[in-house]
């Protein structure tokens, strides 16, 4: 038996070495001219109308073109699949189709792609995911071989934003032949990359498109060949990255990060983004039916308690780090018609006590803080709410039961954020909590009044000037206690030359070795 | 025997309603499915429409006939976010999760059963300890740990291994043993206890007396009768590895239906989840028979009923 | 051999000398200091309930302050390490020593209760599935099939979606999800005993059943029944830890081992000490817990009775 135990051991020695030695060499990328990426969440489906995650944003802007393209840096529009554009008026816009550029198919780009794809996604019917994109369209005309005509359902001064981010063409013939399901499958577009393997959710490997048509402003693509994973796990993909199994990664912790700063073969930027925190309270007064307890939000005094309590300027720095800021408007600083010329509330544990006092609680009281994501962040806000009395407790949970809770007028205290899909204007996040929709915890008809305003004109300074009342409204009333920017890590390889943007879509068709 | 086989048939069949009708509540309990469709940026009225388009705003009780109905007739629909057939994309995930649960199974019988013999032959002796040692750290290691850990010794350090994905046999070695490791405990201390008690018995007591070989001893009467506790256990973990490894395929990357599952209730995706319980369930089944069979064979006592 | 050995000590000598036979009592007392393992486990089992009990007086700090300034400073034996924070801070500056001490408490009550729930429920299942057989057997494997084949996670995203999180919550959700192992165990182990000639030779005296299931079964399952029990204490504290770091356990700040370990994951690369403190105080109370079960049959029911 024990000779039996021995040669046992014996075996399984052998058999591990000789998988071990199966094991296939880390590939390094510039040697190879291929990219190795790793994002954490699954891309299930590539069809741009039908997926709603970042992934989704970053694989259709490197194999699909929109009709408009927007400067990353200076945010000015310019024409990518479309050479020019004319309003007509508020409801009618002209474009002109480039001449020139072909799918990856071979297929030439026409005006009959053009409206092919989009009085497809306009129909109902198709089950477009995210309706928004285009139910602002009513239906698109064909005026010429290369020329288009879009009407409006209504004005819409986000129009620009929408055919620069968020409207990609599909080429006609295909699409109409293999439908979503097969494009999900065999993506054609006639952006800088090419889709060459798809494993849906778990690969992707993207080549550079040789025939990428030259007027382009994406310019053109540098880097051969790009493999997309998806690993879930953090830790592994910063094992990867260390071992050269990856060459770029994002989302980082920020102490991973710091460390990771210290390798001497890795870059690491700890970028801004266009995500504020904020928490949000009960001040529409709903609780009070609905749960049935107490909401001490209704008091002007105990918002801004909470305003007073958190210790943002810390959290900021040494929680998200990087170029984090503090944040004292429900708006992105750089967005169109935010300013942060409002009441702003310093850090003051003694001030919120006595705020609390005064408003009838010198004991503080006992609140759920709701939240869906950054936990650290939460437990954090919670420290500095107990410090002052109030006894928060932290309930997280998904981002759908969050909200379902926060339509039913169920939450107090709610920690959200909000990436405004990288717009650069207020309308891309207030008008989502502040008219009276469901994630509207306030319902002041004011500050409705004055965002509706801004959103419906299409003067800049009517719009910048209703914006402004209503910001300094919020800011006044403590509705919010808007706090801080994230910022996204990147780290990647010392051979990449990579330069990460504001809206966090990272662009590898800009990037090139170094 | 017809009607053995006839009552597990039943059993099953009411097995698998049950379930699948027990996580459709569950699944419409944890989360609203049109909001997680139609993605955190979405207004009501987009939600709303989802809800319409997909069908979610009729009553519970429709919404699951209409999907039994029609998985009675081997369609297992379409998940709306891969918006391919749910039969296709499992297809492309439980080859990984079969593998990596069939292979931690048999690492974690080689390594535990020698051991719980081991241990019970020298009963408290540094051999018995040392190998409850290994079965206490199996237990109290988090499996995200002991996977990570090996990550940095094995693939980091000495870079003897790939870190993540399942392109090649190499890659399964770390998640089997981080998976296997972790069911290991349980058979090492059922093993030793089972075979303490009936090394200690009459019938084995005489087979030494009548001057029968150790070993033969040891295999042919002992084990057989202490294996059978852990015979049920190890259906049941196997059972766990396939449903319940979503841990080790998260930390390594492995894309299976574990993952899948994961995420998918995460974000309420109906037809995926329903999919993935039925057919677990329908293993489990299927392992438990299989396990009782085996049982009965290792002990007669057992038939006898 | 221990027993001969005691039996040894008692006999009669000649020359009218008697030596008493020791009692029942010091036999066991006798058993229990003469075992390694049982002593061991005893001693790590009273420490720890003694650092649960006494958190408050021992623990330097407050757990629950925190201060951002003072954050990720490691532990005593590192080179940044100070003694105002002997096992260092966590990521938001809260003392680490007292939150091991604290979260002592946490986790043995999950532990623990969790465990009992599990037991209470399964050795029901599993005794009775065992023992009659047929349609009850039938009954039992159904559920315990139920059980099995429904994802725990699912279960509990629910529940906390419905309910919210909460001590009480992960103490209920998790009792009623780790029952099948003792289901399981303890059916195929009933099965077992219940041809054993004395179970017949109590049923043909006329015993009522539950006196049998009582008196004979129980008796001679003890054993697997302990083995599974210290298995599930662990088990409960790590699905504990899983849930936790879901967001479904206990809710932080609340100190226990479970989301010490989970939060620590984040930083397992660069600062292990987060996760390996908790990490080895669990290791250690799951050994202790499994020497005293050992130690606690060895010495109840030694080696020769079946």
């Amino acid at each position: 038996m024990k000779g039996r135990f021995n040669g046992f051991i014996i075996l399984s020695l052998v058999i591990a070495v000789s998988l071990a030695l199966l094991a296939p060499p880390a590939l390094a990328g510039k040697k190879d001219d291929t990219l190795y990426v790793a994002f954490e969440k699954e891309l299930e489906n590539v069809d741009r109308y039908f997926n709603t995650a970042r992934e989704g944003i970053v694989f259709a802007r490197h194999v699909y073109d929109n009709l408009l393209w927007r400067d990353p840096q200076t945010m000015e529009y310019k024409g990518l699949l479309a050479k020019s554009w004319t309003w007509v008026d508020d409801l009618t816009l002209d474009l002109e189709i480039r001449e020139g550029v072909t799918f990856h198919n071979g297929a030439k780009l026409t005006a009959d792609d053009v409206v092919y794809t989009l009085n497809w996604v306009i129909d109902p019917a198709n089950k477009v995911l995210v309706r928004s994109y285009v139910d602002w369209m009513k239906n698109v005309e064909k005026m010429g071989d290369y020329k288009v005509r879009v009407h409006l359902v209504k004005p819409f001064p986000a129009a620009m934003e929408y055919f620069s981010g968020a409207n990609p063409i599909y080429p006609k013939d295909y699409y109409a032949e293999v439908g979503p399901k097969g494009f999900g499958l065999k993506p054609i577009g006639t952006g800088p990359y090419k889709c060459v393997e798809l494993d849906p959710g778990k690969k992707y490997v993207l080549v550079k498109n040789e025939n990428y048509f030259a007027d382009s402003p994406k310019g053109q693509p540098s880097i051969g060949k790009i493999v997309w994973r998806t690993i879930p796990e953090v830790n592994t993909k910063v094992a990867e990255l260390m071992t050269g199994g990856l060459d770029w990664i994002w989302l980082v912790p920020k102490d991973q990060a710091q460390k990771l700063a210290q390798a001497p073969n890795l870059t690491v930027v700890a970028a801004e983004t266009m995500r504020i925190a904020f928490l949000m309270m009960d001040a529409a007064n709903r609780t009070e039916e609905t749960l049935g307890i107490k909401n001490p939000f209704k008091e002007l005094k105990v918002r801004q308690a909470v305003n007073y309590a958190i210790n943002r300027e810390a959290i900021s720095k040494n929680l998200v780090g990087g170029q984090s800021r503090v944040v004292d408007s429900a708006c992105f600083p750089t967005q169109f018609g935010c300013t942060s010329d409002v009441m702003k509330y310093e850090y003051n544990p003694e001030k919120a006590k006595k705020l609390l006092a005064e408003a009838g609680y010198p004991d503080g009281f006992e609140v759920d803080l709701q939240g869906y994501r950054d936990r650290p962040y939460a437990e954090a806000m919670v420290g500095d709410l107990r410090a002052v009395g109030i006894k928060a407790n932290l309930v997280m949970m998904q981002y759908s039961a969050l909200r379902e809770k926060t339509s039913a007028g169920k939450v107090q205290l709610n920690f959200q954020t909000w990436g405004s899909y990288s717009i650069n204007d207020v309308s891309a996040i207030d008008s989502y909590f502040f008219l009276f929709d469901p994630m509207d915890m306030t319902r002041d008809p004011q500050v409705r009044d004055w965002i509706n305003e801004g959103d419906s004109s299409i003067d800049p300074e009517v719009r910048k000037a209703a914006y402004a009342k209503a910001l300094k409204r919020i800011a006044e009333q403590a509705y919010w206690v808007p706090m801080f920017t994230y910022v996204s890590n990147y780290c990647f390889s010392k051979d990449l030359n990579f330069v990460p943007n504001l809206d966090e879509v990272p662009r590898f068709y800009l990037a090139k070795w170094n | 025997m017809l009607t053995y086989a006839f009552k597990r048939i039943a059993l099953a069949v009411l097995v698998a309603v049950t379930v699948s009708m027990v996580s459709f509540m569950l699944i419409r309990m944890s989360g609203d499915p049109a909001i997680a469709l139609a993605g955190e940026n979405a207004s009501p009225k987009e939600v709303e429409f989802v809800r319409q388009q997909y069908g979610f705003d009729r009553p519970l009780v429709i919404q699951y006939l209409e999907w039994a109905q029609r998985t009675l007739k081997g369609d297992l629909g379409e998940s709306p976010y891969f918006k391919q057939p749910v039969r296709d994309i499992i297809k492309t995930r439980i080859g990984v999760t079969m593998t990596l649960g069939l292979a931690a199974l048999c690492f974690a019988v080689v390594l535990s059963i020698p051991l719980g013999v081991l241990a019970a032959v020298r009963p408290n002796t540094w051999l018995d300890r040392l190998a409850l040692s290994i079965s206490v750290m199996g237990q109290a290691m988090p499996s995200f740990w002991f996977g990570l850990i090996m990550i940095i010794v094995f693939g980091v350090m000495l870079r003897w291994l790939p870190i993540s994905g399942s392109e090649t046999p190499a890659h399964f070695v770390m998640p089997t043993i981080a998976l296997g490791y972790y069911a290991a405990p349980a058979f090492m201390r059922l093993t030793r206890s089972g075979m303490l008690e009936v090394l200690a018995s009459d019938h084995i007591r005489t087979a030494r007396a009548k001057g029968l070989r150790w070993g033969r001893i040891l295999f042919k009467h002992a084990l057989r009768n202490a294996i059978i506790p852990v015979v049920s256990l190890a259906a049941v973990q196997l059972g766990f590895m396939l449903g319940g490894s979503i841990v080790i395929e998260s930390v390594f990357a492995l894309h299976g239906i574990g993952y899948l599952a994961w995420v998918s209730i995460g974000r309420s995706d109906l037809p995926v989840v329903q999919a993935i319980v039925l057919l677990l369930s329908l293993i489990y089944v299927l392992l438990t028979f299989l396990s009782d069979l085996l049982n009965a064979f290792l002990d007669p006592r057992i038939r006898v009923k | 051999m221990e027993a001969e050995k005691v039996r040894e000590g008692g006999f009669e000598i000649g020359l009218g000398l008697e030596v008493v036979f020791p009692t029942p009592g010091q036999i066991m007392q006798r058993r229990m200091l003469a075992h390694k393992g049982f002593l061991i486990g005893g001693v790590v089992f009273i420490l720890v309930v003694l650092m649960a009990l006494f958190a408050a007086q021992i623990s330097p700090h407050d757990p629950y302050r925190q201060d951002l300034a003072q954050r990720m400073i490691p532990p005593i034996w590192q080179a940044e390490g100070t003694w105002n924070h002997p096992l260092g801070t966590d990521s938001l500056g809260r003392d680490y020593l007292s939150r091991l001490f604290y979260g002592c408490r946490i986790s043995l009550l999950i532990g623990f209760t969790c465990m009992l729930i599990a037991l209470v429920i399964g050795t029901v299942l599993g005794l009775t599935a065992g023992y009659f057989g047929g349609k009850v057997d039938l009954a039992v494997s159904f559920l315990i099939t139920v059980r099995l084949a429904l994802p725990a996670v699912l279960v509990a995203i629910a529940v906390v979606a419905l309910i919210g999180g909460s001590m009480k919550v992960v103490i209920i959700v998790l009792g009623c999800l780790i029952w099948d192992r003792f289901a399981v165990v303890l059916r195929s182990s009933t099965q077992q005993i219940r041809s054993m000639d004395y179970v017949s030779a109590a049923k043909a005296a006329g015993c009522s059943v539950p006196w049998i299931m009582i008196r004979e079964i129980m008796p001679n399952l003890l054993n697997n029944l302990v083995v599974v029990a210290t298995l599930e204490i662990g088990r409960a504290i790590l699905l504990e830890a899983a849930l936790s770091f879901l967001g479904m356990g206990v809710m932080p700040p609340t100190p226990s081992w479970g989301l010490m370990i989970s939060e620590g994951k984040e930083f397992m690369l660069f600062d292990p000490y987060l996760i390996t403190i908790p990490g080895v105080a669990l290791f250690i109370l799951v050994l202790g817990m499994n020497l005293l079960g050992d130690g606690l049959r060895d010495v109840t029911a030694p080696e020769g009775r079946t």
